[in-house]
């Protein structure tokens, strides 16, 4: 065993080496002695019980607090050697005897917890030692039942806090606290948070047809795969792929074209066409009555006019987007009292995602004037509260004064004086004051 | 708060815990009268027990001598061992060793003190039984000398030292008796009784019989001179004494904290009230340090008063107030 565990200097020795001596019972114990010298014939006599008994229960005492000291001190010994045994449990080399007697102990807890409990935890247990091996797994058993029956006391000399009445009172707080200017700053915020819930009731102006927009992605997919198709076909002659893949711009415009032939009719709306034709009609009319032989050169260009697509026209026109002229000619229709302002919301019956929306900002205005009413309210009883708070605070400030006064009378009165005047005016006043204070509250 | 029940004269009784403790004033008197043939047995046992004490006591100093020398062994080992400043393994080997003696020689010492002092309580036992069984009234005690028996009984209450990994058992000092503990006839309790102002108090009572089916116990007041009053009470309303002293040493846990509200019997009277524990014992012999709960002083509490571990018990009504 020597040489291991003597490199480490044992600075911080747990050990708290306690006063073990003996009771000396020549001192503490006067009858205890008193009877030792008797002879047997003496004996004890029956008044002596009473003193016999409280000499041994020091004795006893002191034996049991020896053995509590004997207890942690083999405790605080076992667990410093244990600690140090870990390592060359963990890196075992074998060959060093010390090792092996200390291993075995705690390979074998199982078994010697066992023989030690059979022995059933009677003080007088495994006997003296005679060896040191047998000492060691005495001592081995014996921690471990110290263990077991250990962590009660210990447990019970620091009661555990108890906790839970704290964390009720804690999460009660809350409800029962008095109301602060930061509720209030807090209420204030929920209000004016509803100003701008504007952004909420704004319907977005419709977009491109979703159809629309689909085909347009689908063409440009099919381009894309079209080109990579090609492009390993025609591999080595790379000079030819720019004409083949068509740009984004390129397929919408290829998608136009598509379309062209589908509404040939007119790119323009509604009203601009109404406008322009009855602009055109006026021209067209007159003169046909008058002089058609006059115009016939004129004329030629009027009917060449119509050759013309609509589309080609309004391209030849530089008008840009139709919709934005539609929009611009109904503004300035309207501007110049032409045409009525009412139906300016153009509300399609069947949009039903309009309908929709509409429906949820109906909702949604209900369900928010309903809080603004309600933190209206809530803010309303919070002032008032606060103004309650206030009165309360000094009505107890009034009560602390009322039982001062009474503490000084009381006072008086053991020291069987009567009350002075000055005392006796000082509790009036006290009284009158609460007294005022709780009419203002109206309890 | 009016105390009733102060004790009007005989200031020479409370002479306080020592001399009452030494000198005694059992009713040992009365005992010689007694000439049945139960008596003679009686005697014959407390004779025979009273020898076995004497032999145990003579064991119990082998046993001290015994172990004396491992002892002093090891304060010499702690001494060498401080002296040298670092713990060699040796050291602590032959430290283990020298401790586990020391271990099994205090609890055989320990053992034998145990059995000693069963005898010391079984000769009382016999005395107790006596006592109960004659049929002549108990003898009505002077004030004073009721005072001292009770300071008597308070100090030579058992002591309890809990063996390692013991706890202490119910009725040892604060460790309160199991709900369905049913005290003894003959066992001193606390009974809140009312009085005939309709003013309701803990006194200190004595059992006389326990009732299973009303679930009552019948109880005397321990102050005879109040006029014998034996008082019909239901469980709740009494409170068994402890019939162990903790031991402050060993057994900490088993005594009321400071600060803690207790019901302790207020000096020199037979009541109990309200009191604080301002310092708990110390020392297996020491009493309590209670603060009475007083309105007559300006802090609502009595200055410290001593109340032996024996009537100091656990409030009840704690959350009424």
């Amino acid at each position: 065993m020597k040489g291991k565990g003597k490199a480490i200097a044992d600075k911080d020795c747990p050990l708290q080496f306690p006063d073990l001596q003996p009771v000396d019972h020549i001192k503490q114990s006067p009858k205890y002695t008193a009877i030792l010298s008797r002879s047997e014939e003496d004996g004890i006599g029956l008044e002596e019980l009473d003193s016999v008994q409280s000499d041994l229960e020091t004795l006893l005492a002191a034996a049991g607090k020896r053995l509590k000291l004997l207890e942690n001190e083999i405790q605080v010994l076992v667990n410093w050697q244990e600690k140090k045994d870990i390592k060359p449990l963990e890196t075992p080399i074998s060959g060093k005897r010390g090792k092996v007697a200390e291993d075995k102990p705690s390979k074998k807890f199982k078994e010697e917890k066992s023989a030690g409990k059979v022995s059933g935890g009677t003080p007088v247990g495994p006997g003296r030692p005679k060896s040191k091996n047998t000492t060691q797994f005495a001592q081995v058993s014996k921690v471990h039942d110290y263990d077991i029956v250990d962590s009660p006391t210990i447990d019970l000399s620091k009661l555990p806090k108890n906790s839970a009445v704290n964390r009720f009172w804690v999460s009660v707080e809350p409800y029962c606290a008095e109301i602060s200017n930061e509720d209030l700053k807090l209420l204030e915020d929920i209000l004016k948070s509803h100003e701008d819930d504007s952004d909420y009731y704004k319907i977005p102006p419709l977009g491109q047809h979703y159809a629309e927009r689909w085909a347009e992605e689908d063409m440009y997919e099919e381009q894309k795969d079209g080109a990579k198709i090609s492009d390993r076909r025609r591999g080595p002659n790379n000079n030819n792929n720019n004409n083949s893949v068509l740009s984004p711009a390129e397929a919408t415009t290829l998608l136009r074209k598509a379309e062209q032939s589908n509404r040939d009719e007119s790119p323009f709306g509604p009203l601009t066409q109404r406008l322009v034709s009855a602009l055109i009609e006026e021209n067209i009319m007159t003169p046909m009555d008058d002089a058609m032989a006059e115009i016939t050169g004129g004329k030629e260009s009027v009917e060449e006019a119509p050759a013309i697509s609509p589309r080609a026209l309004a391209k030849q026109l530089n008008l840009g987007n139709p919709s934005h002229l539609e929009k611009r000619i109904k503004r300035e229709l309207e501007e110049q009292g032409i045409l009525d302002f009412e139906d300016k919301v153009e509300e399609d019956p069947n949009d039903e995602i309009l309908l929709e929306l509409r429906r949820k900002q109906q909702d949604l205005k209900a369900v928010s004037q309903h809080n603004i009413s309600i933190t209206k309210r809530l803010y309303k009883l919070a002032k008032e509260e606060m103004a309650r708070q206030e009165i309360k605070k000094k009505l107890q400030a009034a009560d602390a004064e009322v039982m001062e006064a009474y503490r000084k009378i009381q006072l008086a009165k053991q020291k069987k004086k009567t009350p002075t005047k000055k005392e006796r005016e000082a509790a009036q006043r006290a009284l009158r004051e609460r007294e005022q204070i709780v009419k203002a509250l109206d309890l | 708060m009016g105390r009733t029940k102060l004790s009007s004269g005989s200031g020479g009784s409370g002479s306080g815990k020592s001399a009452a403790g030494l000198d005694t004033h059992s009713p040992a008197p009365t005992d010689a009268n007694t000439t049945s043939s139960t008596t003679a047995v009686a005697e014959a046992k407390i004779k025979d027990l009273l020898k076995e004490l004497y032999t145990l006591i003579h064991q119990v100093q082998d046993e001290r001598a015994r172990g004396e020398h491992n002892l002093s062994n090891i304060s010499k080992t702690h001494e060498r061992m401080q002296q040298e400043q670092r713990i060699t393994p040796y050291y602590k080997n032959k430290l283990r060793g020298l401790y586990n003696t020391a271990m099994q020689d205090a609890e055989a010492e320990a053992e034998l003190l145990r059995k000693a002092l069963d005898k010391i309580t079984e000769v009382k036992a016999i005395r107790e039984n006596r006592r109960l069984d004659s049929d002549r009234p108990k003898p009505i005690m002077r004030r004073g000398v009721l005072m001292s028996m009770l300071q008597q009984n308070a100090v030579t209450l058992p002591l309890w030292v809990s063996k390692p990994g013991e706890r202490p058992p119910p009725l040892c000092g604060a460790v309160s008796a199991d709900n369905n503990y049913v005290a003894k006839p003959g066992d001193k309790v606390a009974a809140r009784v009312q009085s005939l102002d309709g003013e309701e108090n803990w006194i200190l009572a004595e059992v006389v019989t326990f009732n299973t089916s009303t679930n009552k116990y019948e109880v005397d007041d321990i102050d005879a001179e109040e006029g014998k009053e034996r008082h019909t009470l239901s469980k709740r309303r009494v409170v068994p004494l402890p019939i162990w002293k903790a031991n402050p040493e060993t057994d900490p846990e088993a005594l009321f904290s400071k600060e803690s509200l207790v019901l302790a019997l207020y000096p020199q009277t037979t009541c109990f009230y309200r009191a604080l524990i301002h310092e708990p014992p110390k020392r297996p012999q020491d009493d309590y340090s209670v603060l009475f709960e007083d309105t007559s002083y300006p802090s609502g509490y009595s200055p410290p008063l001593m109340v032996a571990q024996r009537y100091v018990i656990m409030c009840k009504e704690d959350k009424k107030k």
